[in-house]
């Protein structure tokens, strides 16, 4: 393997790891301020996959440029989801939690079989295979595009969270529930927006990976896996850690595709997050919540 | 705090009226095939004791000592695969490779255990995942042994003998409705005899509160890798029948996520904890997944006049419901956890005892 090769697979790594990092952000979100684990994750993302691909098709709107309409619908979305289902269980058994957003998920990834059928669609663009050249280095320009949308949506969420009244609310929300509540924050409100955006950066993720990846009603459950893997390997609750795990399970896989085989990337990721869970629990910029 | 429910008082007083039903219903469960020949009310019923078997074993480590293991597709696979490897590359009858699919379960089980035991609560249950989809994704790149994606498909199953007689008509779905009659029967009577014995106390003070069980003396990584184990091994038995039964698996039919996920939910929607709580939860899954399965439900809809035959929405229900049967799954589940959090069972039970 040529050292052209092993960049060009770093550089794609990177890139994709920005998708990842908004998947995982959107998981952080959710557990940090409900403590609830939402393994419905992967199939908000297929949600804004399927969002993204009928408005190409049926109303011919650039993927990249439907993101300013997947955002607010998911939103939406994620918040009635919360408001019915959700916020019904918080504070109960972790394992209930778990169950009722795995039940959420089946019904979302089953409804879309039902509508969609199970068949693979293929969201193609003029610029879908295309690429740009950098000092001799190819980078996929759909990959490097929706890394730049990436990071323009974490700055975003930085500023949110740091400069809004709402962003510091949320922030109280997560660090003591009850405390918030007797500062006045009504936290049940707090939930309802953290899952819808939860909701909206999940969506937002599938919108952006849809140039390049099969959409189908079952493409959740390896994403919900790989989110869990991110927020893990960053600490459950950090929106910085889920941003910097993302960023290496986007580099392990498309280095360890390269280097090892395609084949066996996946596992290369779980041994990780294994390793990650046994040495490091609280992950990378966690604290101990175990 | 979680309020502290004990489980077993009411257990032991329900003990003699519950062994006779049990023994009456198994009588009668042994007669059915002297009257009922259709293969498909046969092939149900087969569905149905593997589902108990499967929601029975998770019930041990998962009801009875509270650790959500959301990986059993990784036993169900052993023993599937261990069965049919064995079969297929050296011709070994499967009534021997079970034992060989059990083995493999059981070295699986500790070094998951090993793993996994180690972490509690929601990262337990996802280091369970991690490991099941890591044997997964093995059984899938290892063609040479697994036959990868592919499967594995089996022409003909060598004769079994059981006692002096030889059985070899495996056409009939008869000796499979024997065998997984009495391999439920096992597994339940293996959960009940665990229920009533110290071991079965140690996984339930396990459940209730792991800090005081451990400060009383009983290990933890012990206890919890026994259970596991047990679990396991029924589980792979499970696996090992569905393999001789159906004669084909591959990867997305045995080892896959959501098969794991199913044998959890055979168990919460009936009542975890309990013994009857996976046989209703089988009982109520099997035949409402295999109504949507087989179009019973959309022929339903279009015989009762609610949906014509030739119109659109008539057209798609029959074309798309069957390939949505895990759909009723999740609808359970959601209404199941909102609303009878103590699944089927405790439901029912609260009901009466309100009506009482």
């Amino acid at each position: 393997m040529t050292f052209s090769v092993f960049v060009q697979a770093l550089i794609s790594g990177i890139l994709v790891g920005g998708v990842y990092a908004l998947i995982g952000i959107g998981l952080t979100i959710i557990f940090g301020v409900m403590r609830v684990i939402n393994f419905a994750h992967g199939d908000l993302m297929m949600v804004g996959m399927y969002l993204t691909y009928f408005l190409f098709t049926l109303a011919g709107i650039d993927p990249f440029l439907s993101v300013i309409i997947t955002i607010p619908l998911m939103f939406i979305f994620g918040g009635i989801l919360q408001k019915v289902f959700i916020n019904r269980i918080i504070g109960t058994l972790p394992q209930n939690q778990i169950l009722l957003t795995i039940g959420l998920g089946l019904i979302m990834s089953n409804t879309a079989m039902l509508a969609f059928t199970s068949d693979y669609k293929i969201l193609t663009t003029t610029y879908s295979s295309s690429s740009v050249n950098i000092l001799g280095i190819s980078v996929s320009q759909p990959l490097a595009v929706s890394f730049l949308i990436t990071a323009g949506i974490t700055a975003l969420l930085y500023w949110f969270f740091m400069k809004t009244d709402t962003g510091q609310a949320i922030r109280a929300t997560a660090q003591d529930r009850e405390a918030a509540q007797l500062m006045g924050i009504n936290v049940k409100r707090m939930s309802i927006i953290s899952f819808g955006l939860g909701a909206s950066l999940a969506g937002t993720a599938g919108a952006l990976i849809s140039p390049t990846y099969y959409i189908f009603p079952q493409v959740g459950s390896a994403f919900t896996l790989k989110a869990f893997v991110i927020t893990v390997l960053g600490g459950m609750g950090s929106i910085l850690g889920a941003t910097l795990g993302g960023v290496i399970i986007g580099v392990v896989e498309s280095v360890g595709a390269v280097t090892i085989s395609s084949d066996w990337k996946d596992v290369l990721v779980f041994s990780i997050f294994l390793l990650v869970l046994l040495i490091k629990p609280a992950g990378l910029m966690g604290k101990s919540r175990m | 705090m979680k309020p502290f429910i004990m489980k077993t008082a009411d257990t032991r007083g329900s003990f003699s009226p519950s062994l006779i039903i049990g023994i009456v219903a198994t009588a009668a469960l042994f007669c059915v095939p002297s009257f009922v020949q259709s293969p498909y009310a046969l092939h149900m019923m087969i569905l149905l004791f593997l589902s108990t078997i499967v929601g029975e074993s998770w019930n041990i480590i998962g009801g009875y000592t509270g650790q959500y293991s959301v990986g059993h597709a990784a036993y169900y696979g052993a023993g599937a695969y261990g069965t049919l490897i064995l079969l297929h590359k050296w011709d070994i009858p499967p009534w021997y490779g079970m034992w060989a699919g059990i083995a493999a379960a059981l070295v699986l089980s500790l070094i998951i255990g090993s793993i996994c035991f180690r972490l509690r609560g929601p990262y337990f249950v996802l280091a369970s995942i991690a490991v099941a989809e890591i044997v997964r994704i093995t059984v899938l790149n290892t063609p040479g042994l697994t036959n990868g994606a592919e499967g594995i498909l089996l022409s003909d199953l060598p004769p079994l003998t059981i006692g002096g007689t030889v059985i070899t008509d495996f056409v009939s779905k008869v000796p499979f409705y024997y065998i997984s009659l009495v391999l439920a029967i096992f597994t339940i009577v293996v959960t009940w005899l665990l229920q009533n014995s110290k071991l079965g106390y140690y996984f339930q003070a396990i459940r209730e509160d792991q800090d005081a069980a451990h400060s009383l003396g009983i290990s933890l990584k012990l206890y919890k890798n026994i259970a596991l184990a047990i679990s396991a091994v029924l589980t792979s038995l499970a696996g090992s029948f569905y393999a001789i039964y159906i004669k084909f698996i591959d990867p997305t039919t045995v080892l896959a996520l959501d098969l794991s996920v199913q044998i959890v939910l055979i168990a919460i929607i009936g009542g975890i904890g309990t013994i009857y709580g996976p046989m209703i939860g089988a009982m109520v899954l099997v035949p409402l997944s295999e109504a949507l399965r087989s179009n019973v439900i959309a022929q339903g809809l279009i015989n009762s006049g609610l949906v014509r035959e030739d119109s659109g929405p008539g057209i798609f229900l029959k074309e798309h419901l069957a390939h949505a049967h895990v759909l009723i799954y999740g609808i359970l589940v959601v209404v199941v956890i909102l609303f009878m959090p103590d699944g089927v069972l405790g439901f029912v039970k609260k009901l009466t005892k309100k009506r009482g």
